[in-house]
C-alpha cells in the first residue's frame, strides 16, 4: 500500500485497451513482415557459400522460424523488468531447448526409423553452418527490435507512467539506503521515535484512541505495551535491511 | 491483544511461509531500466556495427562474377518442338555461343535457372515418398505419390511422386575456344553438388548383387526416357537414387526463381585457376519444356564468396538499416536533450 495510486491505471484500463490492442497488432503485422521478406530477399536466386543449396524450401523454413524463435525471445527479455535466476533460467533455457529439438528432430538417427515423418534430415546442420543464414537471423532481429527500443524509450523519457516514475523513485531510494543504515545504527538511543518514523505498522493511534492508556491501573500494561511494540518495529525494520532488494 | 496473540503462537505453529530468499519473493534480482546512456550507446554501436557488415557484404557480393544466358529464349525451334508432348522422342540441340570478358578465378560453378516454376506448390512438394527413396521395400500407394504411384498394368514407378517425375533433363556441355578453330571440352564434375547428408543418409539405393536387379519389377516415371538405374553410367556411386542431379531436384526449392547447382568446374589444364576469358559455347540437348507455363531457362556461371552469391539484398539492407539507426540514435538524443521533462518524482 505504499504507492497506492499505482492501482489507478488498472482500474481506468489504461494498461489493455483497443488502442493498445491494435498497437500489438500493428506489431505482430510489422515483425511478420519482417521474418518473411528479409529471408525472402536475401535467398532470393542465390547458393550457398560452397554453390550448394541454400534456398530451398527446408532451410528458408528453418532460417525464418529460428529468427522468429530469436525475436520472441529477444522481445520477452525486453518486456521482462525483474530479472531473477529463474527468469534467466527459462529465457535462455527455451532457447536452448529450440535447438536441442532442432538437432534432435533433423538428426540421422530419428530419419532412419521414421523417413516419412522427418524429412528435413540434415538441415539444421547444413543451413545453420553458412554464415549468410545467422546474418540474415541477425539482421530480423534488430530490425524486428529497434522500433520497439525506440518507442518505448521514447515514451518512457517524455511522458514517463506512474510505474516509471516510482521505479526511478525506488531506484534513487535504494542508492540513499547505504547511508541510512548507519545514521540508523548511530542513532540507538532514540530508537522509540527513529522506529514511529519508518514504521510500516499501524503505530500507537488505535491504542491512543482507545482509551486504554488513560486508566491507572493500566498505565504499566501500557508502558510494557509500548516497548515491546518500539522494539518489534526496530527489529523488523532491521530484519527488512538485510536481505538486499 | 499483544499477550494473547504471542501465546497463541507459542501454542500452534505459524503458518507464515519460510523466511527464504524465494519463498519471500525477495531473491536476487537485476532491475535493467531503460536509460539515455544504455539506449543511446546501443544504437550507435548498432548502427554502426550494421554499416560495416553491410558495407562488407556490398563489396564481397560486388566482388563475384557471374554470367547468366538465357537459352529457352535463344533455343526457339527446340522451345517451339517441346511445346508438343508427342515429340518426345526427337532430340533438339542447341547452341549458345558468349564471351568471358574476365578470368573467372576460384571455384566456379554451373547452374540452371529456372523462372516461374513453382516448386513451393503444396501438393507438389507432399508428393514423394522418402522410404521408397531410402532404398526400402514400401507400398507406394498408402504414400502421398498419388497419381504418380501405379501405372495401369500394375508396375510401381521407382521413384513415385510429382517431384521425381518432373525432374530436370536438359544436358548442359560447356566448351572453351583455345583458338578460332579448336573447341576443348572444358572438364566439369558431376557429383560432389550436394549435401553430405542429402547424399549419403537421406537416399539409399535399394540393395541387390547389381543395381538393375534392384529395381526390377519396378519402371522409370513416365516424364523420364531412362530408368533410375541409367541416370549415371559410368559411376555407380552417382546412380539410382543417389544420383546428384536427382537428389538435387528432390529438394525443392522455396521460390519460383531459383538456381540448382549442375556442374563445377574441375582444376585441370588450363581451368587450373578458373575459367580465362575468352569465347565459350554451351551444347544443350533441350529436354525441358517450360514454355506451356510462361517458365524461361537460364544458365549462370558463377563464382562465390563466404558471403553467397552476387545477391546485393543482405548487403544493401544491413548498410539501410545501420544508416536509419544512426540517424535515430542521433535524432532520439536531440528529442532527449530539449524535450525531456524535469525529474518529477512521484509525489504521495
Amino acid at each position: 500500500m505504499d504507492y497506492a495510486k499505482l492501482y489507478e491505471p488498472g482500474q481506468l484500463n489504461l494498461l489493455f485497451n483497443k488502442r493498445k490492442f491494435f498497437i500489438c497488432i500493428a506489431h505482430g503485422v510489422y515483425t511478420s513482415f519482417a521474418l518473411f521478406f528479409i529471408p525472402y530477399g536475401a535467398f532470393y536466386n542465390t547458393a550457398g557459400e560452397d554453390g550448394k543449396h541454400i534456398a530451398d524450401y527446408q532451410s528458408f523454413a528453418v532460417t525464418v522460424a529460428t529468427s522468429l524463435v530469436i525475436v520472441v525471445s529477444v522481445q520477452i527479455a525486453l518486456d521482462t523488468s525483474y530479472w531473477t535466476a529463474i527468469n534467466r533460467f527459462f529465457i535462455l533455457g527455451s532457447i536452448a531447448v529450440y535447438f536441442a529439438i532442432l538437432f534432435a528432430m533433423h538428426s540421422d538417427g530419428i530419419f532412419v526409423i521414421f523417413p516419412n515423418h522427418f524429412p528435413f534430415v540434415g538441415n539444421a546442420r547444413n543451413s545453420l553452418s553458412q554464415i549468410s543464414v545467422w546474418l540474415v537471423i541477425l539482421l530480423t532481429t534488430v530490425i524486428s527490435v529497434m522500433p520497439v527500443i525506440t518507442f518505448r524509450f521514447l515514451k518512457e523519457d517524455l511522458n514517463p507512467t506512474l510505474i516509471d516514475q516510482v521505479r526511478k523513485l525506488q531506484k534513487a531510494r535504494r542508492k540513499q539506503k547505504p547511508l541510512q543504515n548507519y545514521m540508523c545504527q548511530v542513532s540507538r538511543r532514540s530508537s522509540r521515535r527513529s522506529a514511529y518514523a519508518f514504521s510500516h505498522q499501524e503505530g500507537f493511534g488505535e491504542l491512543i484512541t482507545s482509551g486504554k492508556n488513560m486508566t491507572m491501573h493500566n498505565s504499566i500494561s501500557w508502558i510494557e505495551n509500548l516497548r515491546k511494540k518500539t522494539a518489534e518495529t526496530v527489529n523488523s525494520f532491521r530484519s527488512d535491511r538485510t536481505v538486499k532488494l | 491483544m499483544k499477550n494473547k496473540n504471542s501465546q497463541g503462537a507459542q501454542e500452534s505453529p505459524s503458518r507464515c511461509p519460510d523466511n527464504s530468499a524465494f519463498k519471500q519473493q525477495k531473491l536476487p534480482a537485476w532491475k535493467p531500466k531503460l536509460t539515455a546512456p544504455t539506449v543511446l550507446s546501443s544504437f550507435f554501436t548498432i548502427g554502426v556495427f550494421c554499416l560495416l557488415v553491410g558495407i562488407c557484404l556490398i563489396l564481397y557480393a560486388r566482388s563475384v562474377k557471374e554470367i547468366q544466358i538465357n537459352y529457352s529464349d535463344i533455343c526457339l525451334n527446340c522451345s517451339k518442338l517441346r511445346e508438343n508432348s508427342s515429340n518426345w522422342d526427337k532430340e533438339c540441340n542447341c547452341s549458345v555461343y558468349f564471351t568471358l570478358q574476365e578470368n573467372m578465378l576460384g571455384d566456379v560453378f554451373m547452374y540452371y535457372r529456372l523462372q516461374n516454376f513453382y516448386q513451393n506448390h503444396r501438393r507438389y512438394v507432399l508428393s514423394r515418398s522418402d522410404a521408397q527413396l531410402l532404398g526400402q521395400d514400401v507400398n507406394i500407394q498408402n504414400s502421398n505419390c498419388a497419381p504418380f504411384t501405379i501405372y495401369p498394368n500394375g508396375t510401381p514407378m521407382a521413384p513415385c511422386g510429382a517431384i521425381a517425375n518432373s525432374m530436370f533433363n536438359d544436358s548442359i556441355q560447356l566448351f572453351y575456344y583455345l583458338n578460332s578453330s579448336t573447341a576443348i571440352k572444358v572438364p566439369l564434375l558431376k557429383s560432389g553438388n550436394s549435401w553430405w547428408s542429402d547424399k549419403n543418409v537421406k537416399f539409399r539405393n535399394p540393395t541387390s548383387y547389381n543395381l538393375s536387379s534392384a529395381f526390377a519389377g519396378t519402371t522409370r516415371p513416365p516424364y523420364w526416357q531412362k530408368p533410375a538405374y541409367l541416370l549415371d553410367e559410368e559411376d555407380e556411386r552417382n546412380n539410382g537414387y543417389i544420383n546428384d542431379d536427382f537428389i538435387i531436384w528432390m529438394r525443392v526449392s522455396a521460390f519460383p526463381t531459383f538456381r540448382n547447382l549442375y556442374r563445377h568446374l574441375r582444376h585441370t589444364n588450363q581451368f587450373a585457376d578458373g575459367l580465362p576469358a575468352g569465347n565459350y559455347t554451351f551444347h544443350i540437348t533441350y529436354n525441358f519444356p517450360v514454355t506451356k507455363f510462361k517458365g524461361e531457362k537460364q544458365v549462370v556461371l558463377s563464382t562465390s564468396t563466404w558471403s553467397g552469391g552476387s545477391n546485393l539484398f543482405l548487403g544493401i539492407a544491413y548498410t539501410v538499416s545501420g544508416a536509419v539507426i544512426v540517424l535515430a540514435g542521433f535524432i532520439i538524443t536531440a528529442i532527449h536533450l530539449k524535450l525531456r521533462k524535469k525529474k518529477t518524482y512521484f509525489q504521495r
